[in-house]
């Protein structure tokens, strides 16, 4: 079997310990304006490919001496990492049989109980968030946060450690308020979970023109440094562990 | 942080134009004009003791460590004997030349040219080489860019490794004096064999006499000036130097501070006796360390004098330049000694040998950007976890430093080379990237030899596209070649007459080394020349390992068969003749195919399309050279190493089939060819270490450039570190990383005033960044920034 994939990316430092390699697995269920691989939100398009199962194994079996010294694997991603979930779960039984260690990051929609026997094989779980409130969520991307958050609490009781990621967007979440009720809800929902604030970033702009789509709203603001480091500092004083994986 | 004194030092290292010094050439010539009709090697000595006896004494505000070669702090020597033509021709030019100028004063000229040039005119180690060597070799290999060995015949062979651990600090001069006078007693005059090793112990005589009588006149001095002194620390300091310089270098040191000064005694001797390139200080802290802590235990040192006393050691050591022709600093750009330092690695019981001053030269480079000495590390599969984050953070400071080497791969080339286990495994590095060992005689940069030449003829009916000359053999037009197997022959066919060319360069300029420029300082300084009575020169060390010839332009060559393969006998895309034709028009007018040429399978990207031709170049390479004996019997040997030689080295080759336009640089070592190693620095990685990198015993070189965000932090950092032991396991012996990004260094260029400190890794070594030509500025620009 296969799937469709946007890229194959070796030497990724940023989505997991050591050195690893991301699979980019295409499809999305949610909508995010601001997206920054917006190739990734359907299966089909012309910067996707279909790829064989096996074709994708040989290629990370090819990095392993890479992993084995830094403690690096692969982080499933996309797209959406769910949105094949017969693909991904061929890819993470077969890498997981053979000892990789693995990592899947997700925007959180997700069926849990189907899922739930691939999660289980990974390391360490990303989950997104993108605003803690279910309408402006629903305006904003399509869904609202309802089954995201509900997969949140279920994943973090499997006790594999979590990551909650959260884009940091000036003129979305990007201010007190809405940060302050999106660490209160990780606080409330995966306790045990860190928290890794991604400042927005706008790389994903000659994708968009590569697709002939409209590119993001220029309104979408790039927080600053000092603005980061404060939110950060305001998620460590509600009690949640700050990763960071730069 | 650094002391005011490193640092005012520093300043002055960074800002001051180097000068020449001529007082060594006039002793040197004087000398000689009193010893004629001795021995050579006699000659020799008696020159160097009378240079220790005469040179000016200068003791620099704020020295530490004291010695000077000449008046200048920043200073080169002239070394006449060996050539003194290239001096006459390039001097007058010396101040305005692009790559390594040095200041030179008309008066300086007028002098040399009256008083020192006219001796040795007839009498140089350049003329004689000239002189002898068959005509066929000389058209290739002087001053063409297709081999080069110039700096075995304008200069001194240098490349060795003075023995502390067994010679030096055991015994000290005075020791070395001692069991020259017992030999010499052993000696029966009536038996010829025994007449010329009493030469040799004399020589020796007069080198140690003289080094010692130099260290006393500095001890005078010091207590001279501390007399006259008004400032109490400073004349206190002084009385310290004059104690150091009073025991050593003629008696084994006592102490940290003694050992210091005694290393770079030992420089300057290499230094009068020869102008060497790679006096290599070998495994400083292998042999430091029980100084360090002895003198802690008994609180003779602090932590931070000791650490002083390095920094003070690391800018005397690049403070004297090499003087080299404007051909030679092409290839070794940078005012580069090549005065390798070695840290790190296993003990030779096997155990790890990582221990304090390993990590305070570390600290020594990383505080005082000098880019003497060449710092080195041994990385081990089970090195100390500190060790690695030690080595990697340095690298973060974009730096260069440290060359970061395989520890058993540097094992495995020594043994292969045909030393003893526990020999192999005590091994150091010499010069930039040359797993070496200070019991040892060997010419680790015997020959530079362009592998892009032997294509260029073979595609070329044996005609140079540069100068239209008929410079290799005699072949057939490209055009009849009617398979990928009939190029590739022809290709080994005009390799092979490159290699051949390249032994009889060295041949023939060790047997002059042998007759006309003994080394009787350097060879006290090697145990088993004292023992065996014999010079360095004459085979006396304990391995005398065969001279490495270094290949030029890989990456290049197996890009270019493999883009032929494609375009002509696979896809068919265009002909041989239209191929060749485009390479005569340096591409113009085929365009298009430049672009398909481009687009070829690259060396450096884990393809084995055309990693394969790599790797069946490589050891046909080794085959072919490790045939060949030189004067002592030794099989040549092979390397992959780095230098500036790829720029020179690529100016005069035509443009070739991967795309590559005439007179570019060619590639360096085992590094991918610049720009070309487009996917990720793990595949450049695997490209590099599928070639037996083991067999080439001169070693082997490979560059990456690294975004400096990807080592901005300690998470970054320690992936680097995964990464360099993923690349040792995969069998790959060095691995040096600039992380400068492109931005500085165009702004470097543009503002060079505010980076006269920038240290870049040229190849092998790293040097100032706005010491470099143009040309090498923008090479380094151009190689490939990893980034992620």
């Amino acid at each position: 079997m296969g799937g469709y994939i946007m890229q194959i990316q070796h030497f990724s430092v940023n989505d997991g310990e050591g050195i690893r390699t991301n699979l980019f697995l295409a499809g999305c269920p949610l909508r995010c304006p601001w997206c920054a691989n917006p190739e990734g939100q359907t299966l089909c398009n012309p910067m996707t490919r279909w790829a064989e199962t096996e074709e994708i194994l040989q290629e990370v079996r090819r990095q392993a001496i890479f992993y084995r010294f830094s403690g690096g694997g692969v982080t499933f991603t996309g797209g959406e990492a769910t949105a094949q979930p017969e693909f991904l779960a061929e890819l993470a039984d077969t890498l997981y049989d053979e000892g990789y260690s693995l990592a899947l990051e997700s925007c959180g929609w997700f069926d849990f109980h189907r899922l739930r026997p691939t999660l289980e094989k990974m390391d360490l779980i990303f989950l997104d968030l993108k605003h803690p409130d279910p309408e402006e969520h629903r305006r904003l991307t399509g869904q609202d946060n309802g089954l995201i958050l509900e997969n949140m609490e279920k994943t973090a009781r499997l006790g594999i450690p979590l990551v909650v990621r959260i884009p940091v967007i000036l003129g979305i979440n990007g201010t007190d308020d809405v940060l302050a009720k999106a660490f209160a809800l990780i606080r409330k929902k995966a306790p045990g979970a860190s928290l890794e604030l991604l400042p927005y970033h706008r790389f994903g702009e000659e994708k968009y023109k590569e697709l002939g789509l409209p590119l993001p709203d220029p309104a979408f603001g790039i927080p600053t440094r000092e603005q980061m480091a404060r939110w950060e500092d305001q998620a460590k004083a509600m009690g949640i562990s700050v990763v960071s994986y730069r | 942080m650094l002391t005011d004194r490193i640092e005012m030092i520093r300043q002055n290292y960074v800002n001051a134009k180097p000068e020449i010094s001529c007082q060594r050439a006039k002793i040197w010539t004087d000398s000689h004009k009193e010893t004629e009709g001795l021995p050579v090697c006699i000659r020799r000595a008696r020159a160097f003791y009378d240079c220790c006896d005469r040179l000016e004494v200068h003791i620099f505000p704020g020295e530490l460590v004291v010695g000077a070669i000449g008046e200048f702090r920043k200073c080169g020597i002239l070394t006449p004997e060996f050539s003194w033509m290239w001096v006459d021709r390039e001097m007058d030019t010396f101040a305005t030349r692009p790559q390594d100028p040095y200041l030179m004063t008309d008066e300086q000229r007028d002098f040399v040219r009256k008083e020192i040039f006219p001796y040795w005119k007839g009498k140089s180690l350049e003329e004689a080489f000239l002189a002898r060597l068959p005509e066929d070799t000389r058209r290739i290999g002087v001053d063409t860019g297709i081999l080069d060995n110039d700096s075995k015949w304008r200069q001194a062979v240098g490349e060795i490794t003075p023995d502390y651990q067994d010679v030096l600090f055991k015994k000290g001069f005075g020791g070395i004096i001692r069991e020259a006078e017992e030999h010499i007693a052993g000696l029966d005059a009536v038996n010829p064999e025994d007449l010329e090793k009493k030469d040799f112990y004399q020589s020796i005589l007069w080198t140690s006499q003289g080094i010692i009588r130099y260290a006393n006149r500095y001890a005078d001095r010091a207590e001279e000036m501390a007399a006259a002194e008004t400032d109490p620390v400073r004349a206190q300091e002084l009385r310290v130097i004059a104690a150091n310089c009073r025991r050593v270098p003629e008696h084994p040191p006592e102490s940290f501070y003694e050992a210091i000064q005694f290393l770079w005694f030992v420089q300057v001797g290499g230094i009068l006796s020869e102008n060497p390139l790679s006096l290599n200080p070998g495994r400083f802290d292998q042999y430091m360390d029980p100084y360090y802590e002895a003198d802690l235990a008994k609180g003779a040192v602090t932590q931070d004098f000791a650490q002083e006393l390095i920094e003070a050691l690391w800018l005397k050591y690049s403070e004297w330049v090499w003087t080299i022709s404007a051909n030679t600093a092409d290839y070794f750009a940078g005012y580069n000694q090549f005065q390798n330092l070695t840290v790190g690695g296993k003990k030779r019981d096997g155990k790890d040998g990582t221990n304090p001053v390993t990590f305070m030269a570390l600290k020594a480079t990383e505080e005082v950007k000098t880019h003497q000495p060449g710092l080195s590390v041994r990385v081990h599969a089970d090195c100390p976890r500190e060790f690695l984050d030690g080595v990697t953070h340095l690298v973060s400071t974009g730096t260069g430093f440290p060359a970061i080497h395989s520890d058993s791969v540097g094992y495995q080339m020594l043994l292969n080379a045909g030393y003893e286990p526990e020999d192999a495994r005590d091994w150091n590095n010499c010069g930039c990237v040359v797993p070496h060992f200070r019991k040892t005689g060997e010419w680790t940069a015997a020959v530079n030899m362009n592998f892009g030449s032997a294509l260029e003829y073979a595609l070329n009916g044996g005609i140079s596209l540069m100068t239209g000359e008929l410079m290799g053999l005699e072949e057939k037009p490209a055009a009849q070649f009617a398979t990928f197997d009939e190029v590739l022959a022809a290709f080994y066919r005009q390799f092979d007459n490159l290699c051949r060319h390249s032994i009889i360069l060295t041949v023939e300029a060790q047997r002059l080394h042998k007759e006309m420029v003994p080394r009787p300082f350097l060879s006290s300084c090697i145990e088993h020349c004292m023992e065996s009575g014999k010079d360095l020169s004459q085979g006396g060390a304990k391995y005398n390992i065969g001279p490495v010839i270094t290949g030029i332009g890989l990456a290049v060559v197996a890009n270019s068969l493999a883009a032929v393969k494609k375009l002509v006998f696979e896809d068919q895309v265009c002909t041989m003749e239209t191929l060749v034709q485009a390479l005569r028009a340096n591409w113009v007018g085929y365009e298009d195919l430049q672009q398909q040429a481009k687009a070829c399978p690259k060396y450096g990207n884990d393809d084995d399309y055309v990693d394969d031709i790599a790797i069946q170049i490589a050891n046909h390479f080794y085959r072919e050279i490790h045939q060949y004996r030189d004067i002592f019997g030794s099989p040549f040997l092979t390397a992959f190493m780095g230098i500036s030689n790829y720029i020179p080295m690529g100016r005069v080759l035509g443009a070739t089939p991967d795309g590559r336009c005439h007179g570019e640089p060619s590639s360096e070592g085992v590094s991918p060819f610049v720009g070309t190693d487009t996917s990720t620095p793990l595949a450049a990685m695997r490209s590099t270490a599928k070639l037996n990198q083991e067999v080439h015993s001169g070693g082997t070189l490979l560059n990456l450039r690294l975004n400096p965000e990807l080592v901005a932090t300690k998470r970054g950092q320690a992936n680097l570190g995964a990464m360099v032991q993923t690349l040792f396991s995969l069998g790959a012996f060095h691995v040096q990383f600039n992380c400068i990004s492109s931005d500085t260094l165009r702004d470097a260029q543009a503002h060079p005033e505010n980076y006269k400190d920038l240290l870049v890794r040229v190849a092998g070594y790293s040097t100032q960044f706005v010491n470099l030509s143009r040309s090498m500025q923008d090479a380094i620009i151009t190689r490939t920034e990893h980034s992620y």
